[in-house]
């Protein structure tokens, strides 16, 4: 590993834990997207030799709008850990974030080892059970700006997720209403069909991708799909409700 | 009626009569309004639009219901007014599920999915509830409509759209009803395919917080214009997601949850 790649990662990092923005990287010091891919985990793995687990992925830029916006044609994804959680109907505390910003998705467990690529209807048969989620998503980039290498360097913002009620019927999960309030005043609304057309799309890309790095996603793990809608920016006092149609809901408030 | 609303019509019919969009309207209706102390620019475009719907009944056209525009928040703001707005539907803007639409038909076309909501009784109180919309409507159709502006460009503000008949061209609905009770109109999701690509997706609370918000406001907009709504009224109630440029050749396909899918079809240009 490169110096380059070592002090990136550890600046990321350290943006992270002090939630204090940092320049992007692109402009001045340039990286692949692999490399990018290798900053991350590099990054990662400071917070696992501190304690952190892994619970899951999540996955980025899952619609055809967002993927125009970033000039890609292709996901990108990073690391869950078990920091990154919140609970469901509690309170998050936004001193630990530093431009917190959320959005609605659905997350999906794993019933069964995912290693290998797999097919749509492989993909199903490999989740225990779905449900409705927020993802807080939080760039370490000065103003939420960033190149598509600069985001996944940065884990793809991921910083929290709250995950709603389980639900082992995927049915209808195709084209399921996902309304965000804030403080009970409508924000979004959308469809999980945002999510690639249909968010099972979403376990293929992951079992594809994750299987092209060479690792696995063990039973329990968590795949967080891609958002259903654009993301709102979070302040103290606001209460986030996440309601996809069929699933239930999900909540928090922030402190 | 002042003579730059009467040109106004005018100019609006000429443009869907030779398939040339048009100037936009608003500088005539500023005009009607500047000579017109006090008059309120809304009602002037509306009483450019019941002009033009005058004529057309006159012709034999048949009023077979309304459509309500702006009722997203996205395209509220975009257009600086906190009101939705109505256009009348005529029979003959009815496409059948996957029937060709002519490249002709609508000027500009583009397409939004919606709820439509047909009538079983009148309504003609001088204020309506939520209830008073469950107990009146018969049943729920999935529906397309495509919307068209006589004006070059969508160079629109809102005086221009009310004009222009809300900027409203054809509908398709879908031929299977739902009754209210088997569909969740706010959490519904909304999937708005080309060639199986999504498009535009969205949810039922896009409308209004609730496609029944916009059928109130219509309801109660239409007593004060003294042309209430009636059984048998079709009902679009508005866009449930961003509305989508149609090309000579597109197949649109919506699917609403719980209440089924829709077919649009463009026509391939000659």
């Amino acid at each position: 590993m490169s110096i380059e790649i070592s002090s990136i990662a550890e600046a990321l990092d350290q943006a992270a834990r002090r939630a204090k923005p940092l320049a992007q990287f692109s402009p001045h010091t340039p990286f692949s997207l692999d490399q990018a891919y290798e900053i991350q985990r590099a990054s990662m793995q400071r917070r696992y030799d501190d304690g952190e687990r892994r619970i899951g992925i999540k996955l980025g830029f899952t619609s055809r709008a967002k993927m125009q916006q970033m000039g890609v044609d292709s996901l990108i994804w990073g690391w869950l850990t078990d920091a990154m959680l919140e609970a469901d109907g509690g309170e998050v505390a936004l001193s630990r974030y530093i431009h917190p910003r959320a959005e609605p998705e659905v997350c999906f467990l794993v019933g069964r080892t995912i290693d290998r690529p797999l097919t749509l209807l492989e993909a199903a048969d490999h989740i225990e059970a779905v449900a409705p989620a927020i993802e807080i998503i939080d760039s370490r980039y000065e103003a939420f700006k960033f190149s598509l290498e600069d985001v996944v360097a940065d884990n793809c913002s991921s910083s929290g997720l709250v995950v709603g009620p389980w639900s082992r019927d995927l049915a209808g999960l195709d084209n399921a209403g996902v309304l965000m309030r804030l403080d009970g005043q409508l924000v979004q609304a959308g469809s999980t069909a945002a999510i690639l057309g249909n968010p099972l799309r979403s376990l293929v890309e992951a079992a594809k991708l994750v299987s092209e790095a060479g690792l696995s996603l063990p039973a329990g793990s968590l795949i967080m799909a891609g958002a259903a809608t654009a993301a709102e920016a979070l302040r103290p006092g606001v209460h986030v409700s996440v309601d996809v149609a069929g699933f239930g809901e999900t909540a928090f408030t922030c402190v | 009626m002042h003579s730059a609303l009467i040109e106004a019509a005018e100019r609006l019919r000429q443009a869907q009569a030779t398939g040339r969009p048009c100037a936009p309207v608003r500088e005539l209706i500023a005009a009607a309004q500047a000579d017109e102390a006090g008059a309120d620019p809304v009602a002037l475009a509306y009483a450019v639009q019941q002009h033009n719907t005058r004529l057309a009944r006159e012709q034999g056209r048949r009023r077979v219901g309304f459509k309500v525009g702006l009722t997203s928040r996205a395209v509220q703001q975009q257009l600086g007014v906190d009101q939705p707005d109505f256009g009348v539907l005529f029979a003959d803007m009815a496409v059948g599920d996957g029937q060709p639409i002519a490249a002709e038909a609508v000027l500009q076309p583009k397409v939004e999915a919606e709820i439509a909501l047909v009538l079983g009784r009148d309504l003609d109180h001088e204020r309506h509830t939520l209830a008073d919309l469950i107990r009146a409507t018969d049943f729920a159709l999935p529906a397309i409509e495509v919307v068209g502006s006589r004006i070059a460009d969508w160079d629109i503000r809102l005086a221009d759209t009310i004009a222009d008949n809300a900027s409203s061209g054809a509908f398709v609905l879908g031929s299977r009803p739902v009754r209210l009770e088997a569909l969740d109109l706010v959490r519904c999701g909304m999937k708005l395919t080309r060639r199986g690509e999504p498009v535009s997706v969205g949810a039922g609370a896009a409308c209004l917080d609730n496609p029944l918000n916009a059928a109130v406001w219509l309801a109660d907009t239409m007593a004060r214009f003294g042309e209430p709504l009636r059984a048998g009224d079709v009902l679009l109630t508005g866009a449930l997601g961003p509305m989508v440029a149609a090309a000579p050749g597109d197949v649109f396909h919506a699917e609403i949850q719980g209440l089924g899918s829709v077919t649009a079809a463009f026509a391939q240009s000659q």
